[in-house]
């Protein structure tokens, strides 16, 4: 275990003096600044929109007032669902795409392996490793936005809402270390570190816009008409070809189970979190088997010689 | 301290090497002589458990490679043909990785111990992207001497280094085998370095060992050979 920790010390180390990962990083806690703020920002001014309306049909000696906006505090955080599961994917790729091609390349991997060390104990030391570096990464987000929701919103987020952040973040980490398992996966089996990284830009293409496209083009719309405006309105419908392309996609996936958490669809909005875990069930399943799989075929796959 | 008994290593249909029998004594120099493809390197691969035998046996100080490999992995020191290490890391760090991997104990004095050896003490805490190759090479040799291993195995430690580096490198060989006690096993194709360092020699060709003594002992067997080189060509090309 000992060598498990020297590893993942090393790579977490390693992580945090990449320049370009600390770019991305940036970045990718940038967005979701910006968008807390955005979001808090929005809701206020539809609260002050409201007030106003209330004030003016008071001045008029209205006693009769329209309901408030139903407004749920943790939809502010909305956007973080998208840069999760774009820019979060991103990060994942970058972090994992030379873990054992670079090792190749720079003559370090047989280094590693004539050592007292296992290969699975490599492998693990690499997830440990990245898994810290995601964590951390998720929880200076976490802080940070819950901070600053709390300042610009002036909302304190109460117990459901913290458990239904808790498990988001958690969720978060969850897809983001599928995305570097993949990645790792294709690290071990190529050994060009540039190959590596295009390949998994293909797949990050492929989950994150190519299958939902092709999952939107499959789905039924109903036409509803507002006859005050004269305007058709398109609702788009689920259809089964629709879901069953959506299953290849852990982006899609991850993003229905952050828009339950996040009160981001107003059924689910006041439920508790094992009862969005339990109606997202399926969702889970679509992203964890991938992940499971590759992970066994990681293990698998440093096994053999030619991974040398 | 290095026996190999019948030891053989085929990819797919393609026999590397073939039914290889080779004894290393305690306290030599070890050069494996052979051509680009002869199998030096795949023999050294199983030697450092890199790579699994598909028949034979090896034993490393007594210890099976295959049974005992971590053991066995303990007691060797390895540097590969050409090695970067980590760029972005310094000196000390890479080797502080390394022989905490190793399970070093005080790593830190150990490190100025080998860099002081090495005459690379100043260049510590500099990154090893900006050191030449020679003295990545130097590093190399650093981090395969941290844990005070019983046998070090080299895949052409010479390649690529200028004669300066080349001469250092040799020095350096003879210094850990005369003051430090270390086996030294090296795989080469230079004749010439072969004859300042080493005490034995091992030629092979095409996967198959054809002669394996000490140097003394060779130019006791063939008298009429004017030079190791002539004996190499003679024998590669059988007519010895």
């Amino acid at each position: 275990m000992k060598q498990v920790f020297i590893i993942a010390t090393k790579e977490f180390k390693a992580a945090f003096k990449d320049k370009v990962f600390l770019v991305i990083t940036a970045l990718f806690l940038l967005l979701s600044i910006i968008s807390v703020y955005i979001g808090s920002s929005t809701r206020n001014a539809e609260m002050k929109a409201y007030q106003d309306i209330v004030e003016i049909l008071e001045s008029q000696g209205a006693t009769n007032f329209p309901l408030s906006p139903e407004i749920f505090p943790l939809a502010i955080l909305q956007n973080i669902i998208k840069y999760v599961s774009i820019i979060g994917a991103v990060l994942a790729v970058f972090l994992g795409f030379d873990a054992f091609s670079g090792e190749r390349e720079n003559g370090t991997l047989k280094l590693l392996l004539v050592r007292p060390l296992y290969r699975d104990q490599l492998v693990t030391g690499k997830l440990l490793g990245a898994g810290l570096v995601i964590g951390v990464l998720l929880a200076i987000t976490l802080i940070f936005n819950t901070l600053l929701f709390s300042l610009v919103s002036g909302i304190l987020p109460n117990l459901n809402e913290l458990s239904r952040l808790m498990v988001f973040i958690i969720m978060a980490f969850i897809y983001m270390m599928i995305f570097y398992i993949a990645t790792l996966f294709v690290s071990i089996k190529t050994g060009d570190r540039a190959f590596g990284f295009l390949t998994m830009m293909v797949v990050w293409i492929l989950v994150s816009f190519v299958i939902p496209q092709l999952a939107d083009s499959q789905r039924s719309f109903a036409y509803a008409l507002n006859a005050t405006n004269q305007t058709v309105t398109q609702i788009p419908s689920d259809t089964v070809i629709s879901k069953g392309i959506e299953i290849f996609s852990p982006a899609v996936q991850f993003q229905n189970v952050g828009k339950d958490l996040l009160q981001g669809v107003s059924e689910t909005a006041t439920m508790n979190v094992f009862e969005i875990l339990s109606r997202q069930a399926l969702s889970l399943l679509y992203i964890l088997v991938p992940g499971v799989i590759l992970l066994f075929a990681s293990y698998r796959a440093v096994q053999k010689e030619d991974v040398l | 301290m290095i026996v190999t008994e019948k030891l053989t290593k085929i990819y797919g249909t393609f026999k590397a090497i073939d039914d290889l029998n080779l004894t290393v004594k305690e306290g030599a120099i070890f050069g494996f002589l052979g051509h680009n493809g002869a199998g030096k390197t795949t023999t050294l691969s199983m030697l450092t458990t890199l790579l699994l035998p598909t028949s034979g046996k090896v034993s490393i100080a007594g210890l099976d490679i295959v049974k005992d490999n971590l053991k066995v992995r303990g007691l060797l020191g390895y540097l590969p043909e050409s090695v970067m290490l980590y760029g972005d890391l310094t000196a000390a760090e890479n080797l502080r990785f390394f022989g905490k991997l190793s399970e070093v104990e005080k790593v830190d004095v150990r490190i100025d111990e080998v860099l002081g050896l090495l005459g690379l003490i100043g260049w510590k805490d500099k990154k090893v992207k900006t050191f030449s190759k020679g003295m990545r090479q130097r590093i190399g040799i650093a981090q395969a001497l941290l844990h005070k291993p019983k046998i070090l195995f080299l895949d052409e430690p010479t390649s690529g280094l200028d004669p300066q580096g080349t001469k250092e490198m040799r020095d350096l060989l003879l210094k850990l085998n005369t003051e430090w006690g270390t086996t030294i096993f090296m795989n080469t194709h230079l004749l010439s370095e072969v004859t300042k360092v080493c005490t034995d020699i091992g030629i092979i060709s095409h996967g198959r060992l054809l002669l394996a003594d000490s140097i003394s002992n060779i130019e006791r067997r063939f008298p009429e050979a004017k030079s190791l080189e002539e004996i190499y060509f003679n024998i590669e090309g059988g007519q010895f």
